[in-house]
């Protein structure tokens, strides 16, 4: 395999041959590892090896990018090509912004060495978080464990030269009783073993729920929503706050200008680079500007947009260290906790549900946020304060403004979950929502 | 390459392997993106490399590595087999010991594009797109046009598979794709967003074929009544005709998914969920005589469109439901394996870093014998849902929810007021067992289908025809 700096000097080289003095380089070196496994046996073992490389560059105003496997010089130089030919093609874009002075640096602590160099034994753990989720009470269990290491490297012609190592680790299990099942999901910078076998417990905990089945009409009700449910509702809403997006029309932060209230005051939605726990954590974006925790909504109040140097142009807003070359990306996202335990968020439900799961949310209109999602596991409805019964696969059908406009509790314990329905890492508690709308079909 | 793939398989034969297989897979791809008339930019992509897949003492592994050079690629298959014999020792019993035996062919084929896709100038391209803003603007009647983003991608997938039953395939596939967001805007009644996706097999014929302009006029102008003018739909019970680009999608997510056998065993248990054909046998019912569900990759042109699958297997129509009744399972030799059958040649990788798993191609309801008139023309009230936006299915694919975009209350057998966001939801055998009448025209819509760990977004192809349904309640969204 090529070396960073090699392809940078093939890159810089050629493009300085071309009169291109205005470029951006990632490279991304990783090996990663992902066994899956269901009804209890390991049904697959993936392995990957590979660096690929993106390439942004600008002349009079005009941009293009291609992004690649490469392993030969052949193959860097052929992918600078393209963006030159590219370039004489195009007209001047109305996004081509000059790159941002350099001023991120690397983060520390993102390496876990057990994760870097001992993946074999990470492998070995396996059969102990099947084992959790059966001792938990589960008849079967399935589910993903997936480890890598990766070093991303950002040069830019502004001179930034910067290396973010990080190691990762994705673990979920969905665990079954009979007709019911629980899930879980973990995701992190580092290995570790108590955690990994908590995924298997938790699953395999809520898949015992011990309740009888019932039919609930359709209708508004409280609802706690789990940690994955939050992680997949706000996965939504972050990549909405992706300025492109707005831009794109499709977004419902298109509509809202920063500073306006737009959801409950409980409600703090963060992006985290600089958590060097989280696994999408980076001291700088990709075009070299330092990253920041920040806040895209504060208390109900949106605060602001994701941008790269050329949206925040475009927009006349200030950097916020989101680069994507092409589209401002969030890094991972952080509910803030509240003070309770999920017992009294139980408690103060009088007619409701905890949703521990969901899947395949759809918008009807991205622009007003108009959404439904399919609840899926442990769906436990409660009256009085007590669980009562399981229910099957309601749905929830509401808009984003509504229900993040009624939060009315968090738990103060918080989980970060990533999994296949949470693409961006999430740390966050548990939420009470005081009125959502649910449906269900007909027979 | 063939040598490198050659010494890979038998690499892994040599150390202990029972089956092994190469794929070099190659995806070269140029995107183009405007948004309201302007460029904003091109892009260009290169994924290219091997991917190995071996089964040892019935564990599967895989390994991947962009790198095509041969001690790369040795390593890669160095690392599956160690990994398999590692796993071997530690796992559970395995569900399958060996894939299922298969007749693997050694082909070789490509589509031939009518007009290649570099025959046309990037700048004719540029222009092509960019005329679609100035159609959709003047299109709009009493809504204005707040957005219109177009992504037209150009994709060439070529690949070579070998494996050590004796299966060789190379093949070439391109692909032009295009994605259509339309968002438009009423200065009282808020906003109304279509998404829209094209794809084919072939060259710029098949660009032609999209009639860019004019279905971009069309689908304004509707749109725009419907904005400014939707009703609610009717409270009581009614029948429903549902458009083909509905029923297409229906018929993947509630009989292609729940149909693929690696779903039904539990495979994707903790992804994309189970099914609820695995409380079902072959031939159990599911719906009318109307319930006719064909997946076919050989549909010349369609999205997707391949012969051979990914472990060499012959494609082939199969029918999945057949006149109300389970039919036929969409396998690869995996899956096979588990239920004993033959592979129906349905496994499909997205890219060299994707394993080969069952997946559907161009799934669609097969036709009937009505005139869109003779459809509506006895229904006193009704609806008639011609587009959607949202939708979703639960994980078992039996409870579903689709919400309309494009319809039309029906008013003594013709179309009437437009209506705004009427939801339709209902389970899976009610839909197959509310078919009245089918029409007798199949439309073809494009999709990357999602599945698999990591997620494997792959071209396929859904369609129908438009169908009567019996009298149900619709919804609304607000």
């Amino acid at each position: 395999m090529i070396e960073p700096r090699g392809i940078r000097d093939l890159v810089a080289s050629r493009f300085r041959d071309l009169g291109i003095d205005e470029w951006v380089l990632v490279v991304r070196s990783r090996e990663s590892t992902m066994a899956k496994f269901a009804n209890n046996a390991i049904t697959v073992v993936q392995y990957w090896n590979s660096t690929s490389v993106e390439i942004y560059a600008a002349r009079d105003s005009r941009i293009a990018h291609a992004q690649g496997f490469v392993s030969s010089a052949d193959d860097c130089l052929s992918m600078a090509n393209r963006v030159a030919e590219s370039l004489s093609k195009v007209e001047p874009s109305p996004l081509y912004a000059p790159l941002p002075e350099p001023s991120g640096k690397p983060l520390q602590g993102t390496v876990d060495p057990r994760i870097r160099d001992r993946s074999d034994d990470v492998l070995s753990t396996l059969p102990q978080l099947i084992d959790e989720a059966l001792r938990s009470g589960a008849e079967r269990v399935a589910g993903t464990l997936e480890f890598g290491y990766e070093e991303r490297t950002v040069y830019t012609s502004k001179g930034f030269e910067g290396t973010q190592p990080r190691t990762y680790l994705k673990a979920y299990a969905r665990a079954f009783k009979g007709e019911n099942s629980g899930h879980w999901a973990w995701g992190s910078t580092r290995f570790d073993e108590h955690r990994l076998a908590e995924v298997g417990h938790i699953a395999g905990e809520f898949a015992s729920t011990n309740l009888p089945v019932a039919n609930v009409e359709p209708g508004e009700y409280q609802a706690i929503l789990s940690p994955l449910v939050v992680g997949n509702l706000v996965n939504t809403m972050a990549l909405m706050s992706s300025a492109l997006l707005v831009l794109m029309g499709a977004s419902m932060f298109a509509k809202l200008e920063p500073g306006q209230r737009v959801f409950s005051e409980n409600f703090t939605l963060v992006d985290a680079p600089l958590d060097s726990s989280l696994p999408n954590a980076s001291g700088f974006d990709d075009e070299g500007v330092a990253c920041r925790n920040k806040p895209i909504v504060k208390r109900g109040v949106f605060k602001t947009l994701l941008h790269n140097s050329k949206t925040a142009k475009r927009m006349n807003a200030a950097l916020t260290g989101n680069a994507g070359l092409f589209m401002p990306t969030p890094w991972n996202l952080v509910i803030e906790a509240g003070s309770d335990s999920l017992d009294n968020l139980i408690k103060d439900v009088k007619r409701g549900f905890l949703v521990l799961n969901n899947w395949y949310t759809r918008m009807q209109n991205w622009i007003e946020g108009m959404f439904s999602t399919v609840t899926r596991d442990a769906l436990i409805y409660i009256e009085n304060g007590e669980p009562k019964a399981l229910c099957r696969r309601l749905r929830i059908a509401d808009t984003y403004r509504n229900v993040f406009s009624r939060v009315a509790a968090l738990t103060k314990d918080t989980y970060s979950v990533w999994w296949w329905e949470v693409d961006i890492p999430t740390r966050s508690p548990y939420i009470l929502i005081e009125r959502a709308r649910f449906t269900r079909p007909e027979a | 390459m063939f040598d490198i793939l050659d010494r890979a398989v038998n690499l892994a034969r040599e150390l202990g392997a029972s089956y092994a297989e190469a794929r070099y897979h190659e995806l070269v791809s140029t995107q183009i993106m405007t948004r309201n008339g302007q460029l904003l930019g091109i892009s260009g992509g290169v994924q290219r490399g091997v991917a190995i897949r071996v089964m040892y003492r019935g564990i599967l592994s895989f390994a991947s590595t962009n790198s095509c050079e041969r001690s790369s690629v040795e390593k890669a298959v160095e690392i599956a087999v160690s990994r398999a014999k590692a796993l071997s020792s530690l796992a559970r019993e395995p569900p399958v010991k060996e894939l299922a035996p298969a007749r693997v062919g050694r082909a070789r084929y490509a589509v031939v594009p009518e007009k290649p896709l570099d025959s046309m100038p990037v700048d004719e391209k540029i222009s092509m797109l960019k005329e679609l803003f100035r159609v959709a603007s003047s299109s709009c009647r009493e809504c204005k046009l707040a957005t219109l983003s177009v992504v037209y991608s150009e994709t060439i997938e070529r690949k070579i598979v070998l494996n050590s039953d004796g299966g060789y395939i190379e093949s070439e596939v391109p692909r032009p794709t295009a994605m259509l967001n339309i968002v438009l805007v009423h200065p009282q009644r808020g906003t109304l967003q279509r998404m829209i996706e094209l794809g084919g097999s072939g060259g710029l014929e098949i660009v032609r074929g999209w009639a860019l302009e004019s279905m971009i006029r069309n689908e304004v102008e509707a749109l725009d009544r419907v904005l400014s003018k939707g009703i609610e739909p009717p409270k009581e019970p009614i029948p429903v005709v549902l458009g083909s680009e509905v029923v297409g999608l229906i018929v993947h997510e509630s009989c292609g998914h729940p149909l693929e056998a690696d779903r039904i065993w539990g495979r994707e248990a903790a992804q994309a969920g189970e099914s609820f054909a695995k409380r079902h046998r072959i031939g159990d019912t599911i719906g009318n005589e109307h319930a006719t569900v064909i997946d076919d990759p050989t549909i010349p042109k369609s999205f997707g469109f391949y012969l051979y699958d990914d472990e060499c297997v012959a494609a082939r129509p199969k029918y999945l439901y057949r006149e109300g009744r389970i039919n036929e399972l969409i396998h690869n030799r995996w899956s096979a394996a588990l239920y004993n059958v033959e592979s129906n040649g349905s496994a499909r990788a997205r890219d060299f870093r994707s394993e080969p798993i069952p997946r559907m191609s161009n799934t669609y309801l097969a036709p009937g014998d009505h005139r869109f008139e003779e459809l509506i023309e006895d229904i006193k009230l009704g609806l008639y849902v011609k587009s959607y936006m949202e939708w979703n299915i639960d994980d078992e694919r039996w409870g579903q929810r689709y919400v309309g975009l494009e319809a039309y209350v029906i008013r003594n057998g013709e179309l009437a007021e437009p209506v705004l966001n009427p939801v339709l939801e209902f389970t899976t055998p009610s839909f197959y067992s509310s078919i009245e009448a089918k029409g007798r025209e199949v439309r073809f819509y494009a999709a990357l289908c999602g599945k698999g760990e990591p997620p494997q977004g792959i071209p396929v192809w859904f369609g129908g025809p438009d169908v009567r349904l019996k009298k149900m309640v619709v919804g609304v969204a607000r």
